[in-house]
């Protein structure tokens, strides 16, 4: 059976990119589906199973570090890999996501090379 | 490295490896860049150890071109794809930059991104801080990067 991903992201145009990203890293899935914060992340949760989360840390609504917690609260969810990609990379924040639960990070701006080597292992 | 330098290297990054367009910077700018004609302008607030604000303006029709490389479909007119993509810009240069000025992160905090357009409008900002404006060249026309910056360190 094929491998689904949420991407989380405000910005239709970043999660466009990383879908592109995606494709052109060869990375195969059945289902790309998208959220634009961690609320709608944790609503298309509630009724799909996905492979990998690609979330972004800044958002309105609830923020990517909001939405590793609740993740990491909820039984059902909380052991899906989840790989921020942000412009976020300072060590502090970096450092909670991953004590998070995160199990990556990409930085804006990335290529496709770069998301493949930091998920082609994920999936 | 200098703030201009860091501005200069990151745009030219991002261009080139998400928007897939060479931009050539120019000489900085010094004195007024206001106002703005069919333009938008994307920017990100700073707040914390540094305050400030970093934009991106750009003239409508080369706004227009860069999202249609940015996003690979045609775009004729100031729409939601555009002001999402010159928001992103911005989103992305401001977090560069905030790297420059923090390695750990938590003592600077990002806005959200957001986007003005029109026939003409001001860009306005305190009048006492560091302001470093960079001038791009495309093959669709020219843009400025602007950032203004007040240290309270």
């Amino acid at each position: 059976m094929g491998k689904k991903v949420l991407i989380v992201d405000d910005s239709s145009t970043m999660r466009k990119i990383v879908t592109r990203s995606l494709r052109q890293a060869g990375l195969d899935f059945e289902a790309i589906l998208e959220a634009g914060d961690g609320q709608e992340a944790l609503q298309i949760l509630g009724g799909e199973t996905v492979d990998l989360i690609l979330s972004d840390i800044n958002m309105p609504n609830m923020d990517g570090l909001t939405f590793l917690k609740e993740k990491a609260a909820n039984a059902a969810i909380k052991d899906i890999p989840v790989v921020m990609i942000s412009t976020e990379t300072g060590s502090d924040i970096i450092g909670e996501a991953k004590s998070l639960g995160a199990v990556g990070a990409i930085k804006k701006p990335f290529t496709p090379d770069q998301v493949n080597e930091t998920i082609g292992s994920l999936i | 490295m200098s703030l201009t330098k860091q501005i200069i290297d990151a745009t030219t990054d991002i261009f080139t490896t998400m928007v897939m367009m060479e931009v050539t910077p120019g000489e900085p700018i010094t004195g007024r860049v206001n106002p703005f004609h069919a333009s938008i302008s994307g920017m990100v607030g700073m707040a914390g150890s540094h305050k400030g604000m970093l934009a991106i303006h750009i003239p409508e029709p080369v706004a227009m071109a860069i999202t249609s490389n940015f996003l690979g479909l045609e775009v004729d007119a100031i729409n939601e794809d555009v002001q999402d993509a010159i928001g992103e810009l911005a989103n992305m240069l401001g977090g560069n930059v905030k790297s420059f000025l923090t390695e750990t992160g938590s003592d600077i905090k990002l806005s959200l991104p957001s986007t003005i357009f029109g026939q003409e409008y001001t860009f306005q900002c305190q009048d006492e801080v560091e302001t470093i404006v960079v001038p791009f060249t495309s093959s669709d026309g020219k843009f400025l990067v602007e950032l203004r910056l007040q240290s309270e360190a």
